[in-house]
C-alpha cells in the first residue's frame, strides 16, 4: 500500500508541474495574441487604403483586359523585373502554386492538421496531382509534411517571428512574386487559417494571383461608390505607371496579410490548446488527489484494525 | 488673420500608421518630379520616389516634418493625403547606426554584383543603397 501511495504522490506532483508549464504557455500565447491583434489593426488601415485605390484603378483594366494584356506584353520585353500589369493577365494554367501557412512548432491544437488536411482536400478536389502543384511552405510543419509526400516544395520559410514585421517577410514575398513572373506557376492560392475569434479559426483558400475581379472582390467594386472613391483622380505620371507600382504592392500586402492572419490564428489556437491542457491537468490532479486520500484512509483503517486486532489478542 | 486651411497627411505602412498630422502644405517627390499639395487639391494619385516627404508644421514659416518614404504612392482625396508605402520612418525615428550598416551592406552587395555582372542583383543592391542613403540624408540635415 505504501508504494502505491508514494506513486500517486509522485504523479500528482508531476502533473502539477505540467500544469504550471501549460498555464504559463497559455498566458504567453494570450499576451502574444493581444499584441498581434494590435499590430493587425495598423495593417488593416494600410490594406484598406491600398485596396480602395486598386479597386478604383483596376476597374477599367479588368473590364477591358485586352488592354492590360497587350500593354503587359510590351512591358515584358524590356526587362525581367517584376511587372505589375503582368499580374492582371490570366495565363493558361499548367501548374498551380499553393502557399501553405503552418506553424513551426507544435502544441497548437488542431491548427496544423486542419490546414494540411484541407489543403490536401483542395488538391484532390481540383484533380491535381503532385506534378502540377508547386508548394510554398511557410512554417516547418507544412514543409516537412509536403516534402515527405513527394510534393514539389519550391520554397520553404521557417522562423516567422511571433509578431511578423513587414520587413522580414519582404524577401519571401518578393520571391513568391518573382516565381510567378518566371512562370513557375500560373496561378497562386494561399491556404491558411483565418482568425475568427480566440476560440475559432476557419480554413481559407484564397486565389491570390493573377489579380482578378474575384479576389479584389465584386463587393469591392460595389462599395466604391459608397466610400466616396468615385472621384476621378489626376494621375501622375500615368495610370499604367501607377498600376505598376500599386499592383506589386497590393500582392505583397495580400501575402503579408495572410501570414499575419495565420499567425494570429496560431496564437489563438495555441492559447486555447494550452487552456484545455491546463484544465485537463486540473481534472487529473483532483482525481489523483481523491485516489491518494482514499489510499491514505484505507492504510489508516488497516493499521487501526491491526492494532485493535493485536490488542484483542493480548487481552 | 483668416484661419489657415489645412489638409491631413497620413502615412500608412503594413506595420501601422507612421504619421498623422494636419498641415497647410505637403511636398512629395514623385517619379516625375517634386509635387506640392495644398488644401483642397483635386483628387490625385502619384507614385513616389525613394525620398523624403516634407510636411509643413502649421503656424510656422519654414518648419517641416520630414519622413523618409520607401517608394509607394500617394493618394489625395477629401482633403486627406494618404501615403501608402512598404516602409516609412520619421526623421526623429531613424536609427543612424542601422542605416549606416545598411548602406555598407548594400555597397558591398553592389560591388559583388558588378563583379559577377549580375544585372538583377545589381539593381536590387542599388535600390537598397538608395533606401539607406535616403535615410542617412534625411537624418543628417
Amino acid at each position: 500500500m505504501g508504494a502505491s501511495l508514494q506513486e500517486v504522490k509522485r504523479r500528482i506532483s508531476s502533473t502539477k508541474k505540467t500544469e504550471q508549464i501549460t498555464g504559463a504557455m497559455q498566458m504567453v500565447s494570450t499576451a502574444k495574441l493581444s499584441q498581434i491583434q494590435r499590430h493587425a489593426t495598423g495593417y488593416q488601415a494600410y490594406a484598406e487604403k491600398i485596396r480602395s485605390v486598386i479597386t478604383h484603378l483596376a476597374k477599367s483594366h479588368l473590364l477591358d483586359s485586352g488592354v492590360a494584356s497587350s500593354s503587359a506584353a510590351s512591358n515584358h520585353a524590356d526587362g525581367d523585373q517584376i511587372n505589375g500589369l503582368e499580374m492582371l493577365v490570366k495565363r493558361p494554367v499548367k501548374t498551380t502554386g499553393i502557399i501553405v501557412v503552418t506553424s513551426d512548432r507544435g502544441l497548437v491544437g488542431s491548427y496544423n492538421s486542419n490546414v494540411i488536411k484541407q489543403t490536401l482536400d483542395l488538391i484532390t478536389n481540383g484533380n491535381h496531382s503532385t506534378d502540377d502543384i508547386v508548394i510554398i511552405a511557410i512554417g516547418g510543419t507544412g514543409a516537412d509534411f509536403f516534402k515527405k509526400r513527394g510534393f514539389n516544395v519550391a520554397y520553404e520559410y521557417r522562423g516567422v517571428s511571433d509578431i511578423p514585421k513587414f520587413r522580414e517577410t519582404h524577401e519571401l514575398v518578393k520571391r513568391i512574386i518573382t516565381m510567378y513572373s518566371e512562370e513557375i506557376y500560373d496561378e497562386l492560392y494561399v491556404c491558411y487559417n483565418h482568425f475568427v475569434n480566440s476560440m475559432t479559426s476557419e480554413f481559407r483558400a484564397e486565389p491570390m494571383l493573377p489579380i482578378s475581379a474575384m479576389n479584389i472582390g465584386s463587393e469591392g467594386l460595389g462599395e466604391e461608390s459608397a466610400s466616396g472613391f468615385t472621384a476621378e483622380y489626376e494621375m501622375e505620371p500615368s495610370e499604367d505607371a501607377i498600376l505598376e507600382v500599386v499592383l506589386p504592392q497590393y500582392a505583397e500586402s495580400l501575402i503579408y496579410g495572410s501570414i499575419l492572419d495565420a499567425k494570429t490564428a496560431e496564437h489563438a489556437s495555441s492559447s486555447t490548446a494550452m487552456k484545455s491542457a491546463t484544465d485537463n491537468a486540473k481534472d487529473i490532479i483532483s482525481s489523483l488527489e481523491l485516489q491518494y486520500n482514499r489510499a491514505r484512509q484505507s492504510a489508516i483503517t488497516t493499521e487501526i484494525t491491526e492494532i485493535t486486532g493485536a490488542q484483542a489478542a493480548l487481552d | 488673420m483668416a484661419e489657415e486651411k489645412l489638409l491631413t497627411v497620413n502615412v500608412v505602412t503594413p506595420d501601422g500608421s507612421v504619421y498623422d498630422e494636419k498641415t497647410p502644405m505637403a511636398v512629395f517627390k514623385t517619379t516625375v518630379g517634386e509635387l506640392g499639395i495644398l488644401p483642397e487639391h483635386i483628387p490625385l494619385l502619384a507614385s513616389l520616389e525613394i525620398d523624403e516627404v516634407r510636411v509643413k508644421v502649421p503656424g510656422t514659416e519654414d518648419k517641416f516634418d520630414e519622413i523618409a518614404v520607401n517608394g509607394g504612392f500617394v493618394e489625395f482625396s477629401n482633403n486627406i493625403a494618404t501615403v501608402v508605402a512598404n516602409s516609412a520612418e520619421r526623421k526623429e525615428n531613424i536609427d543612424l547606426a542601422r542605416a549606416e550598416r545598411a548602406r555598407k551592406r548594400a555597397q558591398e552587395r553592389l560591388e559583388k554584383a558588378r563583379q559577377e555582372q549580375n544585372i538583377d542583383k545589381q539593381r536590387r543592391a542599388e535600390i537598397s543603397l538608395r533606401r539607406a542613403l535616403n535615410r542617412l540624408n534625411i537624418s543628417k540635415h
